[in-house]
Formats: structure tokens, C-alpha cells, sequence
């Protein structure tokens, strides 16, 4: 699914966030990569999820004017009913609508870069990962589904002494995790659920695989992982199963676990691709909804967070 | 004299001041007694005249002492006086033209109101600053300040003096006396001493005054405040004339001269107060709580002066005789100002490698109360650059102060004033159409000639017509700066001031008559980024990528872009400062480079021992903005200016460690003092210290030379614009001071919002 022009050196980045905190210690840029496997019904960047760009329509700054529909050379826009509309499957994502809107309405979720670029891009904070002890953070959607960018973009980074972070739901050939293991220094491992069937109704996800992602890189070395909890409501927010995955990061050795309370906020993204949100009316969780289980955590003796 | 000349707002003046105690009859009494000395003094010399004059209103101006006061001092202003700046009545003998004609409405008689007309009368012919003005301001290039229709403002006023305050608590009055009577003997006959003589013996009149006021106070006073008010008579009696024993002694010492002396900086004072502090805690003399009330006493009287943009205290830094304890001073402050929330004094911090972690912990921690203070200062940076920029050595650098909006002076040595003003935006405006100001028609390029935009045939073309009329403004600026001086010292002395700063009494010679160790002076330039933004989108899409031509653009503003939204929109889409971005940042600088050095070199030939620009701000960036027409940065007519050498608000969109990229491009050698605003969340500030501690660290350490950091929810602002009543205490940093949110006029508050507010 990649780009015509895309090189074998080039990813499709969304967005490369500067003085990121939560995502690995210090301060950090973090380049969120585009594509993911797993189909999260919970999902805060729902853009990221499909592995061509997606088209993004802000609504509240359109004007039904009607100049993107009437310049698509694939007339995949059009405009009727106070509405836009798109059909995704004859965008090719030429780019020619953004260009063309007058109130900067539209934009696509992720643009090809260079591993080049992103290089040029995350040196400009260098002196603050290294007065911090921060770094670099790779992320997605699922960054290992941009394989050979993934790689190269990892060995260029460890060329030049970045502390590299990847974070991954885990979701991903063995043989990758192992080609990429001796570039980083910390993975910030995703654990949503143990068991296999409700991963996989929910989410579209294979239990077995990343369990054995993450008994591999245990097997390596535990203490480069960081567990990710993200709790939420009517999937994973059981005080047994939340239990039960802290137990399992005692068993591998892992030090450290973090909760991410369920929020919302990406739910404006959701508007802007015009798909349903399923989650988009539960109630967040707190930081206080989760104290019960970082003090679970903590009693087993790993370090536990609530937040990244 | 023309009515616009002596008329007006003459400065920034947010918070309101008390009203004078006296009754509008006796303020009219003492109005007319200095006048009348001032005109049977015109004879005399002008140290003479204005000891004579300063009789008039010393001690009489002094208000009661306030219940809470833990010190004597409390002084009025009346429309008609002697000062130093605008912000406190006026420069040398002044008259507020505008105020003293707004009191005519307190008397009814036409005798009274005609007793006013005939003061102003008077003073339209020797009011200090129209006597200046008549001779500075021109009809098409040079403003009074403030009047923003004109691309360049011109003032004169003695800004930011910060004193020898040690002397003065090293030799005590006597001693200065002394001083000056040794002095004497060398230099018989010298009218500025014998003068400043007898200066010394008119604080020593106060002094006894404001005792006699305290014993007074006394008489009806319950037992706690009869024990603070006998503590105020006996320190009264002791500095009249001996140095200062005590820690509330030296308080009541240096704030009492600092009145008289009509300054509103007070500089260094951990160093100075700090010994006397330690002293006392050690001996047991006071407790600590005791300590904490004077200070926040002294910080009460500060506030109480409602000078708006001033007010500074510096603790910290390089250069420092007595450090342990000048800390310890340092960490009451911070305590007391995180415990006032007041928008003065201005409270400052000098960072070196050295500074203890605590003081630093503890200054975060006020920051992300929302106090606005400490403003932050990198000595590692700031020492050696005014070395440079000032042609100092080290020793004489490290003594470098901020003051008002962030000018650098050096205390008690240096003059800085910033008496001018550019807005370099405008100027760009104007060279775009061929020397006429967009905004209103007028023709403006003096000498200058502009061809129309699209004779330009390449973009350097263009700088380097926009560059000759900067020249042609620069000597503007540098002639405007010096004739302040001398048209100050053709009228008064500066007594006060004059016997605090080297070398004035070993040269027996006032400030501006030859006294004053360094001379330098500050250009205030406004409109920095809005300018180079604006020439990086005319080198983008007109010259680079040739989308449109230079007169589209000048026309497409003219209509302020209405009609021409998408070009707008093109304009706003190229790169702007503050994301840091290698070649827009670079034009930044070229521009300040060329700004700097333009001025800095024209004070250097002039005599002066320097002349810098400095790229701070009070609110004028949004007062000018509102007489500044549409620019090709995408900026609409009107609109506010960018504040400093900050982005325009929310054109930066690169996160903090790229705004703080692009604000370190500007090399500190160049420049008198810039203000770089940060905003934050308190979430985001507090719950990630640490980071937040790296972030300032590693700015600090490439070259960061300032930072003020204001800590404010998100929505507060935007819900106070809506319910002012409800937030009568929220304090916002605007640039070169700090503002109680709802005092401010709306497009102020405005241009705040629109700064970029770093949130988790």
C-alpha cells in the first residue's frame, strides 16, 4: 500500500511531535508512523489506522464551497445535501484538494518522508534529549507495519546515539521483532488483554503473536521493556484481569508498568473522517480510577505509572 | 506649542495609582508654589532651582503611614513637579498637561479654573519633555511618545536608573557628605556639590518629617503598632544620618532615597540587604517571620507606586560581594513574592552555573503558582554579551541589571534610558509603497527615495531600499537619543540620582553634564518578526516562486486582504519565525543583525558609550499595531504586532524547544536586552518539573539569554475577557511587565490569548 513515489528509505509519517514527555524518559520527538493491523474500537487516532494517507475533513472551518470537489481529478469529493462527502476508494491521494481549499479545511493524516528528513527534523532538539535524557520515540499506528522504513529509520537513529523508543501494540512478525531489537533501547509495550478470543472480537488482534514478541525480547532482556496498560471501559477495566497482567510483567521481569486512563479526545478525528466513533460517548477514566491498580503494581514490586 | 505636543498619554499606565491624599485646594497651592519657585529660580543655576523646587514638594507630598506600612514613605504626584520618568509624574520640572487640565473639574470658581490656565500657561514653555519635543518632533517622521501614527517615537525621560545603594548604606548621609565636602575642597566654588550638599541635608528634613508623622501615629496607636511605629521612628533617627545597623534600617534607608531620587528600579538588593538580614536573623535581633513582614512590607510600598512597566528587583548573579547571604536574601523574596502575587516589583533572578538548585526550585515554584515571577536572567550569557555590546570589562558587566521592560543598565554606573523608538514594521510598509504609509496616506521616507514595488527586481533590491530608510531612521534614533540628554541637562541635575552614580562627585559634575561614568542609551524596535516574516513570504512567493507579484501583494493589503483571501492564506502558510526554521530564522537575524548594529554603531559615533537596541515590549506592540497597516506576513491592519522578539501569536506551531531554537538565534552581544514570553498550563508546567527544568536548562546552556514564564490554566484567560469580575487578581505577563489580566484594554488581552499556550 505504499505511495508510488515512496523509497525503500522513505515512511509515511504523520507527524513528528516535538518535546514529547510521555512517551520514554526525558524530553523526546516522537515520529508517528501511519498503519495499523489492529482495529481498536477505542482508537485516539483513528487516521493512523489505514495505511494510505487518509483525507481529513474539519468541518467546522468548511464552507461547502464546493472548489475541492469540483478540482478532483478523480471526482472522489463532492458536495451535496450541506455535506462533504468522499469516497475513499477513488482517492489517490494527489493532494490536489488541500491545495485547492481556501479555508484550509482538509489535509491528509501523513505525508512521505525521508529517513533523511526525519533525521534533519529530530536533531534540531538534540541539546534537550541530552540535558533531559530523552531521545527519539517511534510510534504509529503500529510502527512495525512500515518494516523496512521502520528499520532503516531505527539503524540511522542508533548510528548517531539516540536513545530509541518504540512503542508497538506488539502486533507483529517475530522475525521483525528480532531484526530490530539491537536498536532499541526501550520498548513501550502495549498489553491490552490476556485473553486471546476478546483481543481478537475487539481489536483484531493475535494474543499469541505478541505474546511472543514480548516473551522474545524477555528472553533478551527484560528491562527494556516498559508494559502499556491502556484501560478501558468494558474491555479491559477488570480489577482481576488488570491484576493478572501486572502478574505477568513480575513473571517476565519487566520493571516497570504503566495505565493509561480512556479518554476521548480523539474524537473530533473521528468527525473528521466521517466513520462512526463507538466510543465516543463513554465517560474517560481519571488518574484516580487507576490508583487501585499502580498500587496493586507497585506491591509486586514493579514501577508503576499512571500516564506515560 | 501645539496642543498635540504637550497633550496626550505619555505612557504605559495599566494600574491605576492612589489618588493624592491632599485636598484639590492645597494640591493647587503646592502646583502654584512650585511654580512660582521655579520661575523666581530661573535666574539661578538649575542645580539651585531645582533644590529650591524640590523644597516645594519634600516633605510635603509624603502621605501618611499606612496601618500595615512596617516603613515610613508614601509620596503623592501631582500634575505639576519634578521626576524622572513618566510612569511617576514626570521628567525634571513637568507638567501632565492632560491631568492638570482634567482638574479643573474639582473647582467650581472660574478664578480657580482661570488659576489653572495660567500654570499650564506657564509650563507649555518649560515643561521639560515639551521643551524637547518642540525641538525633536517633525510633522511627518518623528512622534511624541506615544503617538503611534509615526514610524518612530521619540522621548525624553531618565528610565531605569538603578543606584549605588551600597554607598549609601556604607557611608550613611554623613558620609556622602562627607564625601562630597571633601569633594569641595577640591573643587571650590563647584555649584553642582555645594548643591548636592545641601540635597543630603534635605533628605535629612524628610527623614525627621516622616519621624515626627510616625511619633504622631503613635499617639493613638494600639500596642503592637505603637511597637512597629517606634521601630520606624528609631530607624528614621539613625539613617538620617548614620550608615544603617539593622536589616529594617537599611530598608527604610535605601527606600526612603529611593523616593526622593524618583527612582522606581532598585536594582541588586540581596547583596546590598542580604548582610544586614543575616545579621539580624543570627543575633536574634528579629525572627524570620519578622523578616518575611518587612519584606513583603517593602514589596506593598512597591506595588503601592503603581509604576506598571518598573519596579525591579534583582537577586542573583555574577559580580556579588556578600553571595551566601545575598541568597538568603534571595529566598525570602522569592517566598514573599509568591505569597503577594503583585504585578511590581518586577522581580528578577540572575542564573549562573552556581546557582544553588533550591533558589531554583523554589523560583519554579512561584512561576507555576502563576506569579509571573521571578522573569529569568542567564548571567552565562548576558555578562559576556554586555561586555561586548557596552565596551565594558568584566567587572563593570557583571554589574548589569534589567530594568523596566528588560533594558540592561549598569548599576550605578551607566545610563540606558530608552528615549526611542522604531517600528520597524511600519517602515517596511512604507518602503513597499514608495514612502507613503498605507495606514494613512501620509508621505514618510524623509529623504529617502522609494521606486514602486515592482521596479524590485530582485528581493535584495528591495532589503536593500528598506535598509536605507532604516538608515535614514537610525540617525533619526541616534541624534533623537543624544539631544535627550542634552536638552535634560540644559534644564536640571538630577540631584538625587546624580550623588548615587559613579563618577559624579569625584568629577563634581551632574549625570548628563559630564558626571555619569557611562553614557549609553536604548532604542526600543517594535514589529521585529512581523517584519522579517513579512520579508521571507515577499522572498518566498514573489521572488522565489514568482506566484505573484510584489504589487498584488502591496495591493491585496491595501484592501487588507479582503478579496484576497486565498493570498492571505499563502502569506500565512509560508514560514514563520518561531518554528524554528533554519532559513526563516536566518532572515530574522539578519535583520536583527543589521538593526543592532545600525544603531549601536551611530551611539558609538555620536560619543556615547553605548547605544543598543533592545527588542522588548511593554503594550506598545499592540498600540502600534493598531496605526500599522496590513503587512505580507498575513498580519491584518490594525492587528497587533508581534510581541519582543516573540512570534506573532500562534504562528509558532513547532512545540516549545522549537520556539526556544528560533529565540536563542539572536546573539545577546548585539542587543541592550530582549524578552522572550512563554505561557504554560499549570499541568503542564507542575506536573512534569523536571522537564520543564531540562527545557529551560538546555536553553539556557546554547545561549538563551531571558525567559518569562506565565503559568495559566486554559480558558482562564478567555472566560476573565467575559467575567471580568470574576478574576480581579489574575496576573498575565504581557512582556516587559506584568498586568493584572482585566486592566487591560481588549486588543492587549487579545494579542495575550493569541500566544501559543504549551498544555499537555
Amino acid at each position: 500500500m505504499m505511495n508510488k513515489e515512496q523509497r525503500p528509505t522513505s515512511l509515511q509519517v504523520m507527524e513528528i511531535e516535538r518535546f514529547a514527555l510521555h512517551d520514554g524518559p526525558g524530553i523526546r520527538s516522537v515520529v508517528f508512523l501511519q498503519g495499523c493491523p489492529l482495529r481498536c474500537p477505542w482508537c485516539a487516532n483513528p487516521e493512523s489506522q489505514a495505511f494510505a494517507p487518509q483525507l481529513m475533513h474539519a468541518a467546522a472551518s468548511c464552507t461547502l464551497c464546493g472548489s475541492c470537489a469540483a478540482g478532483c481529478p478523480q471526482k472522489a469529493i463532492a458536495v451535496f445535501g450541506g455535506s462533504f462527502h468522499i469516497d475513499r476508494r477513488r482517492c489517490l491521494g494527489c493532494g490536489t484538494c488541500v491545495k485547492t481549499c481556501p479555508n484550509h479545511a482538509l489535509h491528509f493524516s501523513s505525508a512521505s518522508q525521508s529517513v533523511e528528513e526525519i533525521l534533519r527534523v529530530v536533531a534540531r532538539d538534540d541539546a534537550y534529549y541530552q540535558e533531559s535524557g530523552g531521545g527519539v520515540t517511534i510510534s504509529g499506528g503500529e510502527a512495525f507495519s512500515q518494516f523496512p522504513g521502520l528499520l532503516a529509520l531505527a539503524r540511522a537513529l542508533k548510528d548517531r546515539n539516540y536513545h530509541l523508543c518504540l512503542e508497538t501494540s506488539g502486533q507483529a512478525p517475530l522475525a521483525h521483532v528480532k531484526e530490530i531489537f539491537p536498536y532499541i533501547d526501550l520498548f513501550l509495550f502495549d498489553m491490552k488483554h490476556l485473553d486471546s478470543a476478546k483481543l481478537r472480537d475487539t481489536a483484531h488482534g493475535l494474543l499469541s503473536d505478541i505474546r511472543a514478541n514480548l516473551e522474545y525480547i524477555c528472553s533478551q532482556d527484560p528491562t527494556r521493556i516498559i508494559l502499556r496498560v491502556p484501560v478501558i471501559p468494558e474491555f479491559n477495566y477488570e480489577p482481576a484481569l488488570l491484576r493478572q497482567i501486572a502478574d505477568l510483567a513480575v513473571s517476565l521481569g519487566i520493571p516497570e508498568i504503566h495505565y493509561l486512563p480512556f479518554h476521548t479526545l480523539g474524537k473530533s478525528k473521528y468527525e473528521q473522517l466521517a466513520i462512526p466513533y463507538a466510543y465516543g460517548e463513554k465517560k474517560m477514566l481519571t488518574r484516580q480510577d487507576l490508583i487501585p491498580f499502580r498500587e496493586y503494581a507497585k506491591a509486586r514490586g514493579l514501577i508503576a505509572k499512571i500516564g506515560g | 506649542m501645539t496642543k498635540s505636543i504637550v497633550e496626550g498619554s505619555q505612557n504605559v499606565e495599566v494600574s491605576v495609582k492612589l489618588p493624592p491624599e491632599k485636598s484639590a485646594q492645597e494640591q493647587l497651592a503646592i502646583m502654584e508654589e512650585y511654580t512660582q519657585v521655579h520661575q523666581k529660580s530661573l535666574s539661578l543655576s538649575r542645580e539651585r532651582r531645582e533644590l529650591n523646587c524640590l523644597k516645594v514638594i519634600y516633605p510635603r507630598l509624603f502621605r501618611s503611614i499606612e496601618e500595615q506600612d512596617r516603613f515610613a514613605g508614601r509620596l503623592d504626584f501631582l500634575p505639576i513637579g519634578f521626576g524622572c520618568v513618566t510612569s511617576l509624574g514626570g521628567v525634571g520640572h513637568y507638567c501632565v498637561f492632560n491631568k492638570l487640565r482634567a482638574m479643573k473639574d474639582a473647582f467650581d470658581t472660574p478664578a480657580e479654573k482661570a488659576r489653572i490656565d495660567a500654570l499650564y500657561e506657564y509650563w507649555t514653555g518649560h515643561d521639560l519633555k515639551a521643551l524637547y519635543c518642540e525641538k525633536v518632533l517633525t510633522p511627518d517622521t518623528t512622534g511624541r511618545f506615544i503617538d503611534c501614527r509615526y514610524p518612530f517615537m521619540a522621548t525624553a525621560r531618565l528610565s531605569g536608573m538603578m543606584l549605588h545603594y551600597d554607598w549609601l548604606c556604607e557611608y550613611g548621609i554623613d558620609g556622602l557628605k562627607e564625601k562630597v565636602r571633601a569633594q569641595l575642597s577640591r573643587q571650590p566654588g563647584n555649584e553642582y556639590l555645594q548643591v548636592s550638599l545641601e540635597t543630603l541635608t534635605l533628605f535629612q528634613t524628610v527623614a525627621d518629617a516622616l519621624r515626627a508623622m510616625a511619633l504622631k501615629a503613635q499617639e493613638t496607636a494600639a500596642d503592637r503598632r505603637r511597637e512597629e511605629l517606634s521601630l520606624i521612628c528609631s530607624s528614621l533617627s539613625v539613617i538620617r544620618s548614620q550608615p544603617p545597623q539593622t536589616f529594617h534600617q537599611a530598608i527604610q534607608l535605601i527606600w526612603l532615597y529611593a523616593l526622593l531620587a524618583g527612582c522606581i528600579n532598585y536594582g541588586r538588593m540581596d547583596d546590598i540587604l542580604g548582610p544586614y538580614l543575616v545579621r539580624d536573623l543570627e543575633s536574634g535581633l528579629i525572627t524570620r517571620q519578622e523578616a518575611h513582614d518587612y519584606l513583603k512590607s517593602l514589596w506593598t510600598l512597591i506595588e503601592n507606586r503603581r509604576t506598571t512597566v518598573n519596579g525591579r528587583i534583582i537577586v542573583g548573579g555574577y559580580g556579588r560581594k556578600h553571595p551566601a547571604e545575598a541568597d538568603e536574601f534571595a529566598r525570602l523574596a522569592i517566598e514573599v513574592t509568591k505569597e503577594c502575587l503583585y504585578v511590581e516589583p518586577q522581580f528578577t533572578l540572575r542564573l549562573t552555573k552556581d546557582t544553588p538548585q533550591d533558589i531554583i526550585d523554589m523560583a519554579l515554584d512561584s512561576l507555576g503558582k502563576g506569579a509571573t515571577y521571578p522573569t529569568l536572567y542567564n548571567d552565562e550569557v548576558n555578562v559576556p554579551a554586555v561586555m561586548h555590546a557596552m565596551r565594558l570589562d568584566r567587572e563593570a558587566a557583571e554589574q548589569y541589571v534589567p530594568f523596566g521592560c528588560g533594558e540592561f543598565v549598569i548599576q550605578g554606573q551607566s545610563i540606558g534610558t530608552p528615549n526611542t523608538l522604531l517600528n520597524l514594521l511600519k517602515l517596511l510598509t512604507i518602503t513597499l509603497n514608495e514612502g507613503t504609509d498605507p495606514f494613512d496616506g501620509q508621505y514618510k521616507a524623509g529623504p529617502v527615495t522609494i521606486p514602486p514595488a515592482d521596479s524590485f527586481s530582485t528581493f535584495d533590491e528591495l532589503y536593500d531600499t528598506y535598509k536605507k530608510l532604516l538608515d535614514y531612521y537610525f540617525d533619526l534614533s541616534a541624534d533623537a537619543q543624544y539631544y535627550s540628554y542634552e536638552a535634560m541637562n540644559q534644564e536640571v541635575s538630577f540631584l538625587f540620582t546624580s550623588l548615587l552614580m559613579d563618577d559624579c562627585i569625584q568629577r563634581g559634575k551632574a549625570l548628563l553634564d559630564g558626571g555619569v561614568r557611562y553614557l549609553g542609551g536604548t532604542n526600543e524596535t517594535y514589529g521585529n518578526i512581523n517584519t522579517s516574516d513579512s520579508l521571507y513570504a515577499i522572498k518566498t512567493l514573489v521572488y522565489d516562486r514568482q506566484v505573484y507579484r510584489l504589487s498584488e501583494l502591496v495591493e491585496a493589503a491595501a484592501h487588507n486582504f479582503v478579496g484576497y483571501e486565498r493570498m492571505r492564506q499563502d502569506l500565512l502558510d509560508c514560514g514563520k519565525y518561531g518554528n524554528d526554521l533554519e532559513e526563516v530564522d536566518a532572515l530574522a537575524n539578519d535583520l536583527f543583525l543589521y538593526a543592532a548594529n545600525g544603531i549601536r554603531e551611530r551611539g558609538i559615533q555620536k560619543g556615547m558609550q553605548y547605544y543598543l537596541i533592545v527588542i522588548s515590549n511593554n503594550q506598545t506592540n499592540t498600540e502600534w499595531g493598531r496605526q500599522t497597516a496590513a503587512s505580507p506576513d498575513g498580519r491584518l491592519s490594525g492587528m497587533y504586532m508581534n510581541p519582543a522578539n516573540n512570534p506573532q501569536g500562534g504562528a509558532d506551531k513547532s512545540g516549545p524547544t522549537a520556539v526556544l531554537n528560533s529565540l536563542r538565534r539572536f546573539e545577546a552581544k548585539y542587543h541592550g536586552g530582549s524578552v522572550q514570553n512563554i505561557k504554560f498550563t499549570p499541568n503542564m508546567f507542575n506536573q512534569n518539573r523536571e522537564k520543564i527544568k531540562a527545557l529551560f536548562r538546555t536553553y539556557f546552556k546554547h545561549g538563551g539569554c531571558h525567559l518569562m514564564v506565565t503559568v495559566v490554566d486554559r480558558g482562564v484567560l478567555e472566560d476573565a475577557q467575559k467575567h471580568p469580575e470574576k478574576y480581579p487578581n489574575l496576573i498575565v505577563r504581557v512582556s516587559g511587565f506584568s498586568a493584572v489580566f482585566v486592566h487591560l484594554e481588549r486588543d492587549v488581552q487579545d494579542e495575550l490569548l493569541s500566544r501559543v499556550l504549551y498544555d499537555e
